[in-house]
């Protein structure tokens, strides 16, 4: 039986590595809370890295306790501000209810999809 | 509001053709064949039979006879709802006639069921057989929540209202909606096997009329509905001073954890329950939420009887399955000793035991509030 | 100050007293010279002190009034003190009737705000205002069209509503009140003026007096009021006037929170008519039965939706859409008029569900947002008895089937969310139900809902299926009613999303009956085809 409590919401950010952010989200992610998470990523998005831009934005669910729809539609908001700053997406730890819903929805492949670079483009380019 | 017209040997009109066409509803609402079923009640209506016993004392007592024999474990729950799907069919061939012939056009009433409630066939009932004798209906069906009718009210002004419910747990929403309605000055007539024999439990939650059934509610109207500009506003414990102790919103508030420490409980005194599979758990955690909410609503009409009638109709239920009774009782100590503290409870659950050990199992009646 | 012998004889009284009782000397009787009560409270007294009671002892004279106080001399005289009370009493009575208008103005404020249905503020208004103010009261409501909603009420009577054409210009004062004019004083209305529809029947007695006030709403007037009096009642005061006012200044503002509620609602409600979801019922010979909760009470749309769309005849499919649009309420109620609307556009395209998924999500697609949507579609048309479907999930939790027997089956359907992707890939999946089979289409607020006996756990799949796996045979209706009150129970109390349901079934008994197989039919058809 699994008995899920409302967890209390919470997101920090972490520089994991010179081109990455690590964002780890915990509690339920829904109608209440999935705003504040695409504030708090298009805000850091946005901020200089100390390598200059990101490349890597890796959302880490380990601490996740429920995602709803409009979670979801945050990702799916979050995947269109990372693609438009050429950044890939990382969707980390995810637990079994992320994934059936990613399943059923077939969003995975489209959030989690690599950037392409400007230099991916010119090196595509070059070959 | 219950659609329950009484046994039928004791109507003096019952002639050999309407137990008939009863009996002939019945077979083709236990066969789930629609057709048949609004064959049976046009073709009885082109005999001559009138539309009220027709609606009343045909389709009314077949559905009640669903019930009965759902009770018995003669049919399913699922075949309860097919038989019930089947017999709003057979209604709606039925409706739609228009006031019966010499009924002078009367006021607009609104007919809605309890939220929670799913036995909306009695409410439907009263709403034809209101409109039969002239009335405008606003039927709002089941599972009406309370802002719903209190927008809708605002908006039609009726009469009354008609409030309809056939399961005491939900006698606590109904007080609410009750109270809501006459805060807006609108009087309300209960009715429905909910509101206790005589009707008890209307008059203690306020309710400014009772009916006994769908011919009564008429009556009543035809009577007049008085009071049209009073508007009463008070709250839940001014009608019920007892509520003042809080039992009854610590057990409704704590009946998950109450469930989940008595089915422990029940583990560690009952060997045989660690066999159980999660179905069999899950299935026994259900029984104990009902005791809780059956004691929930008795806590709140502090009236030992709702607990105690419940709890023989339980025992008649498990035993007409095949189920040993024992489980009851031994639900009913595991409880008493995690509510220790609370009085009232206390003497509901003792009252309940005793009720329980001194019944001999016998036919049940077709739902809790119907038998006590 | 006047002293009276045992007997009733005026002994002596001083020039007070000769002021106050003019023409009388000494030596008349006490019973030609004053007015009754006070010979009476000098006869009880001489009777004894037990039978005289201190109330005997006031009353009138000339136009003020006196407390007469009794003070006995050894010799049997009685000497009475008059003392004036005019003054207090006056005052004591503008205070009662003071606290008596204040406590009116408080039972009508607390009458009139528990409605917001113009009709009964109405009603209330005409009875409170005969009850109280008059004889006989007349609310007139502003014009609807050509006609006034006129409301009628005599002192413990009826009250009457009826409209009627009036001529407002035929009360003094009325028309000036209509638009909300300061009253005309009630001295310059000459009763004879007042024509016969201003007067209700009932009303008892020529008229003596009437006040015509507006009842001011906020910002606009909510009508007027007119309060009547009869003829052998005395005419209203001014006192009585300014409470009229009061009384209509509170009546209109509870009127007017009424009218404005009342056209919200009907907005709110034109609007709406076209979110709610649909009744269904049988299609081409298929049964359709759909069951909607939103998630809030006190909401009636949210964003779940669904629609059966006939085909154009029996042998054409019918088109069936279930969906899920993220959020909830009003918000989300608004983008599944969208999607309904577009599907219905897109309606002649349904041979191809991929097709028609892509087409909606691009119509859908908006920078602002990444609101989505997730859908079910279900083609379905009924051959020999066997309805036969092909379904198609846009990220949408899979159909199940339940067989005759109770065998669950998930439908293998997947395909992407619409509205937030730049494009979408569906598959679609056929399959036959058999009479007595139904597919049943759900939103996720029926395994997500969270409750159960223990609390906190979710209804899930395993529940649904098992729901089901008992409803083999049984009418769409049933299904879908068994379903949802199971998920409802399991809820409690609780809060929940949006549930809804769709079951499409083939019917089970009406093949028999049906001519070529695809006719549709209804019991009465039936009925009076079986007779013919």
């Amino acid at each position: 039986m699994t008995t899920l409590s409302p967890g209390p919401f919470d997101v920090t950010v972490v520089e994991s590595a010179p081109t990455a952010l690590t964002v780890h989200v915990s509690g339920d992610l829904d109608y209440d809370t999935s705003e504040e998470l695409v504030e708090l990523v298009t805000r850091h998005l946005t901020r200089v890295g100390p390598a200059g831009e990101w490349e890597d934005l890796r959302l880490d669910f380990a601490e996740l306790t429920w995602l709803d729809s409009m979670g979801l539609s945050a990702l799916l908001m979050i995947r269109r501000r990372t693609g438009a700053a050429r950044v890939t997406l990382h969707l980390d730890n995810r637990p079994d209810f992320l994934d059936r819903m990613l399943d059923v929805t077939n969003t995975y492949d489209h959030l989690t999809e690599a950037a392409r670079r400007q230099d991916d483009v010119s090196e595509a380019g070059a070959n | 509001m219950t659609a329950a017209p009484p046994a039928p040997r004791t109507r003096p009109e019952d002639g050999p053709q309407l137990s008939s066409v009863r009996e002939r509803l019945w077979e083709a609402v236990l066969d789930g064949d629609e057709y048949a079923a609004v064959d049976v009640v046009l073709g009885a209506r082109d005999a001559g039979l009138d539309e009220e016993t027709l609606l009343l004392d045909v389709i009314g007592a077949v559905q009640q006879r669903v019930g009965v024999e759902w009770a018995a474990d003669r049919i399913s729950v699922a075949q309860e709802h097919a038989t019930t799907a089947i017999n709003e069919r057979a209604v709606a061939a039925l409706s739609g006639a228009g006031r019966r012939p010499g009924a002078r056009p009367r006021g607009r009433v609104t007919v809605t069921c309890v939220d929670g409630e799913w036995h909306a066939l009695p409410a439907r009932l009263v709403a034809e057989v209101l409109r039969l004798r002239g009335w405008q209906v606003d039927y709002l069906g089941a599972q009406t929540p309370t802002p719903h009718l209190i927008a809708h009210v605002h908006r039609t002004n009726p009469a009354a209202v008609l409030l309809s419910s056939s399961l005491p747990t939900r006698l606590p929403t109904a007080h609410a909606a009750i109270t809501a309605c006459q805060a807006v000055g609108m009087p309300v007539m209960a009715g429905g096997a909910a509101f206790g024999e005589g009707g008890r439990y209307a008059r203690l939650l306020g309710a400014d009329h009772w009916a006994r059934d769908a011919r009564d509610a008429a009556d009543l109207l035809e009577g007049g509905t008085a009071q049209p500009y009073t508007s009463v506003s008070r709250q839940a414990v001014d009608d019920l001073p007892h509520l003042a102790d809080q039992e009854y919103t610590m057990v409704a508030r704590s009946r998950p954890r109450l469930v989940k420490q008595t089915l422990a409980d029940l583990e560690d005194r009952f060997p045989a329950m660690a066999a159980y599979d999660d179905a069999q758990r899950e299935r026994t955690a259900e029984d104990i939420a009902h005791i809780v909410d059956f004691l929930a609503a008795a806590l709140y009409v502090d009236d030992a009887r709702l607990f105690a009638g419940f709890l023989t109709w339980t025992a008649d239920i498990l035993a007409a399955r095949g189920v040993p009774v024992h489980s009851l009782a031994l639900g009913l100590d595991v409880l008493s000793r995690q509510l220790h503290d609370f009085p009232r409870s206390s003497s509901l659950l003792e009252q309940g035991a005793s009720a329980l050990a001194g019944h001999r199992p016998g036919s049940p009646a077709a739902g809790p509030g119907s038998g006590a | 100050m006047l002293v009276v012998d045992r007997d009733g004889g005026i002994v002596d009284l001083n020039d007070v007293a000769r002021t106050l009782l003019p023409g009388v000397a000494r030596g008349d009787r006490l019973h030609d010279a004053v007015p009754g009560w006070l010979t009476e409270a000098h006869r009880l007294l001489a009777r004894g002190p037990q039978e005289s009671a201190p109330g005997h002892r006031s009353g009138s004279l000339g136009d003020r009034v006196f407390d007469a106080h009794p003070t006995a001399s050894d010799d049997g005289d009685v000497v009475w003190w008059l003392v004036d009370d005019t003054d207090r009493r006056l005052a004591r009575e503008a205070l009662r009737s003071e606290q008596e208008r204040t406590g009116i103005l408080a039972e009508v404020s607390s009458a009139l705000l528990s409605s917001l249905n113009v009709t009964r503020c109405m009603e209330l208004t005409a009875h409170m205002a005969a009850d109280h103010l008059a004889d006989a009261a007349v609310v007139i409501a502003p014009a609807q069209g050509r006609r006034h909603p006129l409301t009628y009420a005599c002192k413990d009577g009826a009250v009457l509503q009826a409209n009627r054409v009036i001529d407002p210009a035929t009360v003094p004062g009325l028309a000036e009140a209509l638009r909300g004019f300061p009253p005309v004083p009630t001295r310059w209305i000459n009763p004879d003026d007042i024509p016969p529809w201003a007067v209700p029947a009932g009303f008892a007695g020529p008229l003596g007096s009437v006040i015509v006030t507006p009842l001011p709403g906020h910002g606009v007037p909510a009508g007027a009021l007119m309060l009547l009096r009869s003829s052998t009642e005395r005419a209203f005061s001014e006192g009585e006037e300014i409470f009229a006012r009061l009384f209509a200044a509170r009546a209109g503002a509870a009127l007017s929170a009424a009218r404005m509620y009342a056209e919200q609602a009907d907005i709110t409600a034109t609007l709406m008519r076209e979110l709610l979801p649909p009744t269904l019922t049988q299609v081409h010979g298929v049964e359709y039965a759909g069951s909607y909760r939103p998630a809030r009470d006190n909401e009636r749309v949210g964003g779940d939706f669904y629609d059966v769309h006939p085909g154009t005849d029996p042998s054409h499919e019918s088109l069936v859409v279930l969906g899920d649009v993220a959020g909830k309420g009003l918000e989300a109620a608004v983008l599944t008029g969208k999607i309904r609307n577009t599907l219905h556009a897109l309606l002649p395209l349904a041979g191809d569900h991929e097709q028609m998924l892509n087409l909606l999500n691009s119509a859908l697609l908006t920078s602002h947002h990444t609101r989505f949507a997730t859908l079910v579609l279900a083609s379905a048309l009924r051959r020999a008895g066997r309805v036969h479907l092909r379904l198609t999930s846009a990220g949408h939790p899979p159909p199940l089937v339940v067989r005759r027997n109770g065998t669950v089956e998930e439908v293998a359907t997947r395909g992407t969310l619409v509205g937030a992707m730049p494009s979408v890939i569906a598959e679609t999946t056929e399959t036959v139900l058999a009479p007595g089979e139904t597919c049943l289409l759900y939103t996720d607020g029926i395994t997500e809902a969270r409750g159960g006996p223990m609390g906190g756990e979710l209804f899930g799949d395993r529940r649904l299926r098992q729901a089901l796996s008992e409803c083999g045979g049984l009418p769409a209706e049933a299904v879908v009613e068994r379903v949802q009150m199971l998920a409802a129970q399991w809820i409690g109390g609780g809060r929940h999303d949006d549930m809804a349901t769709v079951a499409v079934s083939a019917p089970k008994s009406g093949a028999l009956r049906v001519v070529n197989g695809d006719v549709p039919i209804d019991g009465s058809e039936i009925w009076h085809r079986r007779k013919g």
